[in-house]
């Protein structure tokens, strides 16, 4: 990891107001991020999607994000007003959501919502950002992408609508990319060709990725680190190729609950929580 | 138990058709538990849906317990085969209680004694009866399944269809399901034809496994062949590589099975 990290969190925290209280997501983690592909693991909600939402300061309206340092390549997140954020968000910091169905606009062709992700970040004219969306679609392994670029959103298949939105969110470049659950809805082959994808953009642009995910067995091959939450905490960070010796009993339970290939077909050990973990 | 021969599902008409499924023919003896594999379009869950009689555009023929089948089914054969979904928050009623699911079903084919069920129904899949007058909205992911699996026995079948019963479930729920899916088939004798695209899931679950590509049956094995890696057809193997996960050099090597 280089000196100085591109992203550092201290003492994040984000809770929501609700009629029934204050539901904190996640309370109080910190961690640091450089050119590196770094894993956020945990079940549903163990506040790794509002983790990553939470770095781009996209949190609904009830809820609230405090932390004692939230800094990105020098610049302070939290402090920083909306119209900077939207210099940010896209451009330097970018996001893949889940389900590229719902992300996408639908009336709109994909290229062109490809084109207008870079001319909003850059004065290009409509047919330079044309020909760079075409060279991205390249990119992202689309065949044929001249006559992908006039398809609408429906007309496109889960993996190349996930491909899509890969273009879309690479086109401006940025330093930064928070992947949340980017192949969940994918097949495996066409899953770990995504990933491939990303990968490249990590070695050839010195990207740095987080990639949130409940799937932990893809995460130990994927990335380089891995953070392990539960109940809105950090349980335990480690580097990828260390997790299937990992220490902590919320790790162990969830990788033995496991059903394995080569495994038998007696009963799979259930995961006991320990609300010890919980606390400090 | 079941006997399929010949299955072709088709979709659309003139020149839009669809053929989903392709001379598809296999069966599964009583009290097996045999496992489809197969990516995202491969016709798999079409295959249970024209089992469960929720396709009617299908040709060939479909046996269960000895009874051939045609495209409208009696009563009978509602009792006799039941089927669980993959998605917990669509396939339960939203306004309807638990009680009111449950209640339905034994409406619906005159069961007398109606109380007892119930609460032996909510016993056998963990749940107290104190989730009985719940609204699925209070439920988690893992306890919706569980009623839904709940609804399925009820009835006391001898065929349960299981349509990626896991899949919308974290690990560690999908581990407490696979255990009481296991444990009621072996307490009840049932017969499962189960659907997923996990293989170790399949694997877990299953005798037989048979695994589909494009509306075809590409090859099927037992358990044990799959896990000594023995499946011969290239389309298995490369869903062996993809499942034991990301390793850059067999992903530059995957190429599509047509």
């Amino acid at each position: 990891m280089a000196d100085t990290p591109l992203l550092s969190v201290e003492d994040l925290r984000v809770s929501f107001n609700t009629p029934k209280g204050v539901v904190e997501a996640v309370r109080g983690i910190d961690f640091e991020l450089g050119q590196e592909r770094l894993g956020i693991v945990g079940e549903s909600g163990s506040g790794k999607s509002q983790t990553g939402r939470a770095i781009l300061r996209l949190i609904s309206g009830n809820g609230r994000i405090e932390a004692k340092k939230m800094e990105f390549d020098g610049i302070d997140l939290l402090s920083a007003n909306e119209r900077r954020m939207r210099s940010i968000r896209g451009n330097r910091i970018s996001m893949i959501m889940q389900d590229p169905q719902y992300s996408l606009n639908p009336v709109m062709t994909v290229g062109s919502q490809i084109a207008e992700a870079y001319r909003v970040h850059s004065k290009a004219g409509r047919r330079e950002a044309r020909d760079r969306a075409l060279d991205m679609l390249e990119t992202v392994r689309i065949r044929e992408h001249e006559k992908v670029y006039n398809l609408y959103p429906h007309e496109v298949s889960g993996g190349m609508g996930q491909r899509i939105m890969i273009a879309m969110m690479l086109i401006p470049e940025p330093d930064l990319m928070i992947a949340d659950e980017p192949t969940s809805a994918l097949d495996v082959t066409v899953q770990l060709q995504v990933l491939a994808l990303l990968d490249d953009m990590v070695r050839e642009r010195g990207m740095g990725l987080i990639l949130i995910s409940h799937d932990l067995n893809l995460v130990a091959s994927f990335c380089d680190r891995v953070l392990v939450m539960y109940g809105g905490r950090i349980m335990e960070t480690l580097d990828a190729k260390d997790l299937h010796s990992a220490q902590h009993s919320y790790t162990r339970g969830l990788l033995e609950c496991l059903p394995q290939l080569d495994g038998s077909h007696g009963a799979l050990p259930v995961l006991k929580r320990d609300p010890a973990w919980l606390e400090e | 138990m079941i006997t399929v021969e010949n299955l072709n599902v088709m979709f659309g008409r003139g020149r839009n058709t669809v053929q989903a499924v392709r001379n598809a023919s296999f069966a599964v003896a009583e009290g097996e538990s045999f496992g489809l594999v197969g990516e995202s379009g491969s016709g798999k869950s079409t295959v249970l849906r024209a089992i469960a009689g929720l396709h009617t555009h299908w040709t060939g023929s479909i046996k269960v317990d000895g009874m051939a089948l045609t495209q409208k089914r009696p009563r009978a054969f509602r009792k006799l085969l039941q089927m669980v979904f993959q998605d917990p928050f669509g396939s339960l009623h939203p306004r309807h209680t638990v009680d009111f699911i449950l209640k339905e079903p034994l409406a619906i084919h005159r069961f007398d004694t109606v109380e007892p069920r119930i609460l032996k129904a909510l016993d056998e899949v963990g749940l107290g009866p104190e989730f009985r007058f719940r609204y699925p909205h209070q439920l988690s992911g893992g306890q919706r399944q569980r009623i839904a699996i709940a609804r399925a026995l009820i009835l006391e079948p001898r065929v349960v269809l299981l349509d990626e019963p896991t899949s919308a479930l974290d690990v560690s729920v999908q581990a407490e399901i696979l255990n009481l899916l296991d444990r009621l088939r072996r307490e009840h004798g049932l017969t499962y034809i189960m659907v997923s695209h996990n293989l170790a899931v399949v694997a877990h679950l299953c005798e037989r496994i048979a695994v589909m590509n494009r509306g075809v049956f590409v090859e099927e094995m037992t358990d044990e062949q799959l896990r000594t890696s023995t499946p011969i057809h290239g389309y298995t193997q490369q869903l062996l590589v993809a499942s034991k996960g990301y390793d850059r050099e067999a992903i530059d090597g995957f190429v599509e099975f047509t």
